[in-house]
């Protein structure tokens, strides 16, 4: 079957599949969000050595992830609007930044939080945490950079250069724990397996599932307000306001 | 309150803010896209 990309990247029709869209993945995102946190709050253990303060994993890491994944996919979506000049591309590396700047706060936040009680410390200029906070620095560039010029279209170019540029400190965070001697431990959860117990594996699974369904629903949302602000002039956006 | 519950609270409770202050920033941005768009064509039916 042949998909037809064309016609789903043009405005008007992505304008009503989104709005379509995204109720489904925000009822998604508040399900899982109530399995996970159900999980992670109720049915996962005390840790042995963190007592019950260690529950703040259940955000904080799926936020981590999140921050990263919004970026790649960001950067991909300026990519392909450098590439193709596709409108809604540019659109749509628009419409992820907000959050992926949200999370990015919400894992230094609850990263912050955790390491007082376990490390002694609100914060460190540690190479994991340092380099989570350039990513934030990255998103706030990316959106102050998409919205500096007169023309969008030219601050959907300068702001995708921006987060291509911007891609070599995903590895860095990533690798940083290994790379460094940081006090930020390692990865609990690798391709290869699992060192947690299964019902905080599962609890922190159902979460960033939650996140990222949230992201998606959260995207669309914007992407639509963005669509109307750039297609305000054409009659199909005049016939939406009445 | 015991210790650990101010961080669980602190890292919850700021999580459900910034959610809920996406949440209410999409539908404002929304909002005012529509009124723009309302004002700008109620404008050139003036003129």
């Amino acid at each position: 079957m042949k998909i037809p990309w064309f016609y789903f990247a043009s405005p008007p029709t992505f304008y009503r599949l989104a709005g379509w869209m995204a109720p489904a993945f925000f009822a998604l995102a508040a399900l899982l969000g109530a399995a996970g946190l159900y999980t992670g709050l109720v049915v996962a253990p005390t840790d042995a050595q963190q007592g019950e303060v260690y529950r703040i994993i259940f955000i904080h890491v799926p936020a981590s992830w999140m921050s990263m994944f919004i970026y790649f996919v960001m950067a991909c979506y300026g990519a392909v609007s450098l590439t193709f000049n596709t409108r809604l591309a540019a659109m749509m590396a628009r419409a992820l930044a907000p959050t992926g700047a949200m999370f990015t706060f919400v894992a230094l936040w609850t990263g912050s939080f955790w390491g007082r009680p376990t490390w002694g410390t609100y914060w460190v200029w540690d190479a994991r945490i340092t380099s989570e906070l350039v990513l934030l620095f990255l998103y706030f560039g990316f959106i102050a950079l998409a919205n500096a010029f007169e023309d969008p279209r030219r601050g959907d170019r300068a702001a995708a250069l921006l987060a291509l540029i911007g891609l070599v400190n995903l590895p860095i965070i990533y690798f940083s724990v290994l790379w460094w001697n940081t006090l930020h431990q390692g990865s609990s959860v690798k391709f290869t397996g699992s060192t947690m117990h299964v019902a905080m594996l599962w609890g922190m699974l159902l979460v960033a599932l939650s996140f990222w369904m949230y992201s998606i629903g959260a995207s669309l949302t914007r992407v639509r307000a963005i669509i109307l602000e750039r297609e305000r002039r054409t009659h199909w956006v005049r016939g939406l306001a009445t | 309150m015991k210790p650990h519950e101010f961080y669980l609270w602190m890292s919850y409770g700021m999580t459900a803010v910034a959610l809920l202050a996406e949440i209410v920033a999409l539908r404002m941005r929304r909002a005012r896209s529509l009124k723009r768009i309302e004002e700008e064509r109620d404008l050139e039916a003036q003129d």
